[in-house]
Formats: C-alpha cells, structure tokens, sequence
C-alpha cells in the first residue's frame, strides 16, 4: 500500500511539476501574479496540449523528434540500441506499474511472460546503451553554457550536471532491476529475503521511471515559447 | 413483579445459564502428565456392574463404564461422531462414505456433512440403520450408530442388535488384543452392542444377531431351542482380565497409536508391496498421528489445515498446521515466529517466488506420490475395506481412487486431492439425475447384471458330480474360466482347439483338462455306457443350478439327451448342432447354459476390476424405461431413440475429491527439489498430465480431463511458460553478464565522481 501511494503521489507531482515548468516558462503565462486564475490559465494550457496529442501532425512531429535526437545521439544501427532500451523499458513500466498499482494479486499469466522477456531486453540494452553512450555523460565533464530551469533550486546548475546525473541514476536504478530480478531467481536467497528483493525491485523501477521521465523532459522534449 | 424479586429472578437465570455453559465446557486438567491406571469395574448398558462369571454376562457400555470419569456426551460432539448432527461443522471436504455395490456397479460417495458432489444418506434412501449396516466396519461407534429413540426408523432392528456405542476402545485400547477385523465381522453380524467387547479382546462373542427374529430382545437371552443357526450373542469374558473384585484392567492409551487411526484413515498405492512403503516423514521422525491432530475431552479434533478455526468455532487458532510448526505463528509476515515446534525444521525454500506460497498449499510439493503422467490409484482404508483381515477377502478394488489431483481449495490455494468418479443407476426426476438403490435396479435387472453368477453357479454345481476329481471348468475364446474362493471367475489362457468359439464344459485333473462328458455318438450302434453315465451324472447335477432357466440337456447332432424319470433319454433335437453342447430345454427350444450376453461380458470382464460391458447396461436401461440412466468414468449412459447407448455429460457424473495431506515427504524428496523445471516445463505431469474417468463400467467412453484443468490454470499459458525454462539458464547468464557491464561502468562513473570531487581528476572542458 505504501508503494502504491508513493508510486501515485509522485508520478503525480512530477508530472505536474514538468508541465507546471514548462507551463511557467511561457512569458505570457509567467506574468500572471494571481494564484487563482493563473492555475486556471495552467489548466487551460494543460486541456490544450491534451487535446494537442490528437491532433493529426503529432506522429510526424513525433518521428521528426526521433530523428533529431537519434541523429545527434544514436546515428546508424546505434538508434536500435535506444529503439529496445525504450521499447522494452515501456513494455516493463507499463505491465509493472499496473500490477502493482491496480492488481492486488500482483502480476501473472502472459504479462508476466512479456514483462520478464522486456526486462531480459532492457538488461542487454542497458548494457549496449552504456556502452555507446557512457562517455557522453561523463561525471567529470565541465559544465555547459546552458543553465538548468528545472525549478528555482537547480536555476543555477548547468543542465549537462542534471542530464549527467539523470542518466546515471536511471544507470543506478536499472541496475537495481537487473540485480533484483537476477537474484530472485537464483537458489540462494530464501523465501525471507525475497519479500525485500520484490520492494527493492519495484522501487528501483519507480526511480527509474522518474529519471527517464525528466531526462525526456529535459533533454528529449523541445521547449515552447 | 417488585423490582426485588425481577432481579433476583434475573440473577438466578444468569446463574443457571452460567452453570449449564460450565457444564458443556471440559473439565480443566489438574497438571499431571500421568495417564491412570485403568483397573475399573465394566458396567453393560443397563449400567450394572459386569460380573464375568454370570452365567450370561452382558457386553460392557463405554457409556457406563467410561462415564463416572469421561462425560460421554461431551465426547459425542467429536469430529468422529457429530457428523449426523445438524450443528455439525462441515470443514474442508474430507473422504466420503462410498456405497459400493459390486453386482450393480455402484458407487455412490455419501456424507453427512455438507460436501461438494457428495449425496446426503436420506437422499438415497439410507436410513441410520442402513448406514451403520453398510459403514459400521469402519465407524467408530456413536453418531448415527446410535440414534435416539425418537430418530429410530420401522425398518431397523435396534432393539435385535443394540446401538453402537462409541468405541473408546478402539481408539484408546493399547492392547496388541484390539482387533479392527473382529470389530467388522461383529457389526456385519449386526452384534452391535457386543461389538466393542469382542473387538477390545475382553472375551468371546458368539452367536449372530441378523439371524434372531425381528421381536428377540436383550432380556430374552439365550435361545433354548436353537444352538445352530438363531443363535443369540453372548460374551464370555476373559477371566484372566479381572481381579477378585471383578474389576478388569483395560490398558488405556491416552494418545492413540497410529495403528488405531491408520484402521480407518490409510491410503496406499496399488501395486506397491507392503515393505516398498514409505512412511510419513513425520511418522519416521517419531511424531504420531496424535501429536497434531490433538483433541481435547470433547473430541474436537484438529484437523490441520488452512483455515479451519474460520470453519469450525471450537477450534483455536492454526498452530498446529505446516506453517504453524515450520514457519511459526505469522512468519510469512515476516517475524522469526518461534517456529520449530516439535523439532520441525525451518525451511528455507531458496529460489522460489513468493507467489508459490500464496497460491499453493505446502502439501502440493511435500505430500503423497510425485505427480505422473496419470494419477497414481490407491486405496483407501473405508472406501476399500482395507484392514479387515480373514479368510474372505474384505478388500475391494472398486472404488478407484486417484492421487494427486491438484485443485483449489476455499483458501484460493492449490492442495493435493483424491478423486473417485461416481457410478450409479439413476432416474431423472424434474431434470435431476437421482440414484436409484441397487436392491432396486436388481430387482428390475434380474440376471443381466450376473454374468459371471449365471457361469459361476453352473461351475460351483458341477463340483457336486461324484467322482469328478477334478475342477470344473469352462474354456471359450482361449481361456478356461474357474471358479475362485469368492466365488468369482479367475480366468487362464488356454492353447488347445477344444472348443473354438464355443463354450466347452470340462475338467482339470492333474494339471490336465479333459471334456466334462465324453464323446458320444448318437447314431453309433452300440451306445458308449460309460459316456452316457457320466452325462446322466451331468445332467442331474445340472438340474440342481439355482434359478436354472429350463431343463439341461445335451444335444449332439440331431439327438438331444435329457433326464426323464431319473434315466437319460434321447430325443429329437429342436435344433440340430454341429458339435455336443450342453442346453437349457425350455418350451422345446433350446438356449445355451451360458446366454450370449452373458458370455461376451465374461469374456470383456473376467480379470478387470470392473462389472459391466456396454450391453448390460444397454439392456438394463431397457429394462428400467427412459428416464433411467447410468453414470460411470465422468459420463452418463441413456438409450437414445433407436435403443443405442449414447453418452453424455452431467454434474452428477463430476469427480468427488477431497484433499490428501499424507504421507509426507521429505524436504529432498519434494516437488521441485531438482529446480523449478519439476513442474515448469512443456509436458510436465504436474500441469500436462491427464486424469481419466473409472468406473464398473468396462467403455471406452471416459472422461478425459487435463491436469491443469483441474487447477483452474490454462493450458496455452502454461506450455509457452514451461518452454520459458528451457532457457531460463541462458536467460540468467544474459542477466548476469549485463549486470556485470552496467555494475562496472557504473562503478567507473563513480569513480570518476569522486575525482572530480576530490580534485584527483580534473575538468574536461
């Protein structure tokens, strides 16, 4: 119940937190000093870019951010390294989170079959990504020119520190669920220990949902006005 | 009323409710671990001290001679004996009382307690009587056995026979002298009320109660008259048990040995020898039976299993299920839970995901035999009359019983069960398949259902031919059929032309056969006299076959041989035959001693345990009108419009099954010791095998069912998740090796973190 409502309460604000972001750096928007009508403004914005997902050009627009970004990150036959870490980290959120969340019993049947196999996947592409990609993240690189807006306690920090950090902890968390996962299955663990692995586990995958979330936002996502 | 008096009137009510619920409640025990020497006087059941050396002693009565120390009413609301009461806790299903009926091939599973798939005595027109008459030999006495006045039926015979009451000594008697079998031969004698005596070894029982007239009682003692056949029971005690005051010494086992249990609660496999055995794993550790299933003066046994204190009031808590012993009270919550009791070891189970404990019983992996492709067939102490040893044969192989068959139980959990499929005539009354009694579909039926009775009378009246020196025997389609000590067939190949395709009657001396009559030649000119004796000799003891459908004769071309007068007379045959053949002559037609039917069912059933072909049941439905059927093996038999035996599918047709906890194994010798593959991979036995109906008829009709099926679990699933574990190694070692990249670099990562912090490495611009 605890990871139920941790899980829901933080989804939550992270999603509200990027949009509100986002929704904030719009100059229009950011001159609004009354709490009231500006919520109602961000509302507003909100139900826009809802309906905005609809709208015919999305899957262009879509493919086209695609592109760019495995163009400037993945060129060639490396895109098929993010194409499986993504296909197959979204194959394991998806079926995770609604067991836990929505099925008391926890996940069975052919879910479990396509989650175990995407979890497989994602292991081998964590490994393949980091090995592409690791350098492009190195902890001790300088700072960029560009300052992160995330929120008024990162203002200053250069957005290369948060995408570093961001990808290392996504590392940090996958690594978890490989680890995790491994371990249950292997005959040395008994039964007492298992009960901790399957939290450590779905934890693991909560901080990996939200780091990817932000690296999306932050790093993926263009940004408006 | 003064307010005075109202609460005085109020108190003393209270009083008195407070004295009755102390009264139902045992006695506390005074803290010695002691059990008592029982040197005590035996009192019958008019509650009068027994004196063995009366001339005519009465049987002694748990109830009176147990009473002064045990409060006997308390101890009939036991799990053993409350069955019959209304209040009675149903519990988790348990094994039925199964009605078997060889001739009629019946098998009606029967409970008092409010089972699935089970039927309530009354339902089948069982009364207490019947029942107790039918199941005495495994009844522990009370219950039903003993009913009130009030619930006695006109078609009894209590008053003849007495009640059963408990039998506290079979249970609690440690004497070698207790003696099951000699309890059985007593109740199936209907000596009800000498039954506990005799089998208790406290003396000898003689005479037979069934055989008294309906109007006998106790105080009309022995019979003067007749020595032989009416004989009235009696007891002589064995003087050797009493002291001088006449009191006996009954050696009183507090906690029962297992054998005592085992008389009427053991299962083991067909096939299997005695000393191929394995015992409970818990036996060979040195616990009994007892040390779990507890009770206390009230009888309230504990059963064991999940959930039980949810089923049953009296009941405290689950301590003493698997989990209460292993695992401790709430250890799969995550505390140590002092588990451990009785030396029972803590088990690690290493490997296995959580769900296998959330949705399966520990009994799965740890209990009866290892799951096969087909369930293996056991029997059961009550439902085959096991334990009851003598010169005839007790023990039955009907009903089949299979195990394990892994079905969900009321906790959501898989457990281990034995299966038995129903069989029974039935009528279909407002679209309900309802059992018919056997009595009355043989009354219906007549000889249909006796095909091995229609040749085993003519072999048992063949023996009485003198000078035979020989045993009778009959040969057709390559085996010679014989009469055994049950008064069955048992049937032997057999090589020589003698009889081709028809039945020849003949006679085994010294390991060789010979024709039973000579050959004789009616149109030779001199006649063959010694031929023609021993077919005289033939044909009178042919006569003397019980229910015989005509008179015997012997036709050999166009003559036909008969007695007339006491003297062999040839006449012309009705119907020529090709070869000797002995007939019944009835209405100047001719029919073969053996009717065809009856010989194909000879032939299709001789050597199985079942009793019925698809042609007498054919014949018997006919017989019966529509609205009759038969079910067997899952299916139920109907004559269609043309008068074809069709099957089809009917809920009274389903499976009975009821969870099996015995014999335990070892941890090594469990499901799943040799990895998850035991039970996780395409065709396992544990998910794949298959389960196939059984009953007395011999069809090729069957249910047929998955073993999955059973489990609730889809097939499709579980075979693309067993063929996962074929590479499930390979799977871990893809695991593993990305763990190890992922770990080191970021391990690596850190490292240079730390540099950076540390200033060791500097900036990269």
């Amino acid at each position: 119940m605890l990871f139920i409502a941790i899980t829901v309460l933080s989804v939550l604000g992270i999603l509200f937190g990027l949009t509100f972001l986002r929704f904030r750096a719009i100059p229009a928007a950011g001159e609004e000093r009354n709490a009231p009508s500006r919520l109602r403004n961000y509302a507003g914005w909100l139900g826009d870019g809802a309906r905005a997902l609809f709208d015919p050009g999305i899957p262009a627009k879509a493919l086209a951010l695609y592109k760019t970004w495995t163009v400037r990150c993945y060129p060639g036959w490396r895109q098929w390294v993010f194409v499986a870490l993504a296909t197959s980290f979204g194959i394991c959120a998806a079926s995770g989170f609604f067991f836990a969340v929505f099925v008391p019993r926890g996940m069975f049947g052919i879910p479990l079959l396509c989650h175990v196999t995407a979890g497989g996947l994602f292991a081998v592409s964590l490994a393949a990504l980091l090995l592409l990609r690791a350098g492009a993240y190195r902890p001790d690189d300088g700072p960029g020119a560009e300052k992160c807006d995330l929120c008024p306690v990162l203002k200053n920090v250069p957005m290369t520190y948060v995408l570093t950090g961001l990808f290392w902890a996504f590392t940090a968390a996958g690594l978890v669920l490989v680890v995790t996962a491994l371990l249950s299955m292997l005959p040395y663990l008994h039964f007492g220990a298992q009960i901790p692995l399957l939290g450590a586990h779905r934890y693991g995958a909560l901080a990996a949902l939200i780091a990817a979330v932000v690296f999306f936002d932050l790093g993926i996502l263009p940004r408006r006005g | 009323m003064k307010p005075e008096r109202a609460a005085l009137s109020a108190l003393i009510a209270v009083a008195l409710s407070c004295a009755a619920a102390a009264a139902d409640k045992p006695p506390k025990w005074d803290g010695s671990r002691v059990s008592p020497v029982h040197r005590i006087p035996l009192k019958d059941e008019l509650d009068q001290e027994i004196v063995p050396s009366e001339s005519y002693p009465l049987p002694f009565s748990a109830r009176f001679t147990c009473a002064p120390c045990h409060d006997y009413d308390m101890v009939r609301k036991g799990l053993h004996f409350n069955a019959g009461r209304p209040d009675a806790p149903s519990g988790r299903p348990g094994e039925p009382w199964i009605w078997a009926d060889e001739g009629t091939g019946t098998l009606i599973p029967l409970s008092y307690r409010k089972w699935k798939g089970v039927w309530e005595p009354e339902a089948v027109g069982l009364t207490d009587w019947d029942f107790t008459r039918l199941f005495g030999r495994h009844l522990p006495g009370g219950g039903v056995s003993e009913p009130r006045e009030e619930d006695v039926t006109r078609d009894s015979r209590w008053d003849v026979s007495g009640r059963i009451e408990i039998n506290c000594m079979g249970c609690h008697n440690a004497s070698p002298r207790q003696d099951p079998s000699e309890w059985a031969r007593q109740v199936m004698r209907e000596n009800f009320r000498w039954a506990a005596t005799a089998a208790a070894g406290l003396g000898y029982v003689g005479g037979i109660a069934s055989r008294l007239a309906a109007t006998w009682d106790l105080f009309d003692g022995p019979s003067p008259d007749d020595k032989e056949w009416a004989v009235p029971p009696s007891v002589k005690y064995d003087p050797s048990l009493f002291d001088a005051k006449h009191k006996a010494f009954l050696d009183i086992s507090y906690k029962p040995d297992d054998g005592r249990c085992l008389s009427c609660h053991s299962a083991t496999s067909i096939g299997e020898a005695k000393h191929e055995f394995d015992e409970d794993v818990h036996t060979a550790s040195g616990l009994r039976c007892v040390s779990c299933h507890r009770n206390g003066i009230d009888h309230e046994m504990v059963r064991g299993y999940e959930g039980e204190s949810k089923d049953n009031d009296n009941i405290d808590g689950e301590d003493l299920t698997c989990a209460g012993c292993h695992l401790g009270k709430d250890a799969e919550k995550g505390g140590k839970g002092f588990a451990g009791r009785l030396g029972a070891p803590f088990p690690k189970h290493n490997g296995f995901p959580k769900v296998h404990f959330e949705r399966l019983n520990c009994t799965v992996c740890h209990s009866g035999p290892l799951p096969a492709k087909e369930p293996t067939r056991v029997r059961a102490a009550r439902a085959n009359r096991l334990g009851i040893f003598g010169i005839a044969r007790w023990a039955t192989d009907l009903p089949a019983v299979f195990e394990p068959l892994l079905v969900r139980g009321a906790n959501g959990k898989l457990a281990p069960h034995r299966l038995t499929w129903p069989a029974f005539w039935a009528e279909t009354k407002d679209g309900t398949i309802v059992p018919m009694k056997p009595e009355s579909v043989k009354a219906d039926a007549g000889d249909i259902l006796d095909a091995a009775g229609s040749v085993g009378r003519v072999l048992a009246a063949l023996y009485d031919i003198p000078d035979l020196a020989g045993t009778p025997l009959l040969i057709m389609s390559g085996r010679a059929y014989e009469l055994n000590a049950d008064a069955g067939l048992d049937a032997s190949p057999y090589a020589d032309d003698l009889a081709g395709d028809n039945l020849f009657w003949a006679v085994r001396k010294e390991g060789n056969i010979f024709p039973l009559v000579p050959e004789i030649d009616p149109d030779a000119p001199e006649p063959n006299t010694d031929a023609e004796a021993r077919l005289l000799q033939v044909l009178i003891t042919l006569g003397t076959v019980p229910g015989a459908p005509g008179k015997p004769a012997l036709a050999v071309k166009k003559a036909l041989y008969v007695v007339t007068d006491g003297s062999l007379e040839k006449k012309d045959a009705p119907e020529p035959s090709a070869r000797p053949e002995l007939v019944w002559v009835r209405d100047g037609k001719q029919a073969p001693l053996v009717a065809d039917f009856a010989r194909r069912a000879v032939l299709t059933l001789t050597g199985t345990d079942q009793t019925l072909t698809e042609e007498q049941v054919a014949l018997v439905l006919t017989k019966l009108g529509k609205d009759h059927a038969y079910v067997s093996s899952g299916r139920v038999f109907r004559l269609n419009g043309k008068g074809r035996l069709e099957d089809g599918s009917d809920k009274a047709a389903e499976p009975v099954m009821w969870p099996l906890a015995h014999e335990v194994r070892p941890a090594r010798m469990a499901l799943g010791v040799n990895g998850c593959t035991d039970c996780h991979k395409a065709g396992s036995a544990f998910l794949f095998g298959r389960v196939k109906g059984y009953g007395p008829l011999r069809t090729s009709r069957v249910e047929v069912r998955s073993a999955s099926s059973f489990m609730g679990l889809g097939r499709a699933y579980q075979f693309l998740f067993g063929l996962s574990f074929a590479v499930r190694p390979l799977f871990k070692g893809v695991l593993l090796g990305a763990a190890a990249v992922v770990g080191s670099l970021l391990f690596l990562a850190a490292l240079l973190w730390l540099g950076r912090i540390s200033g060791l490495i500097g900036k990269r611009s």
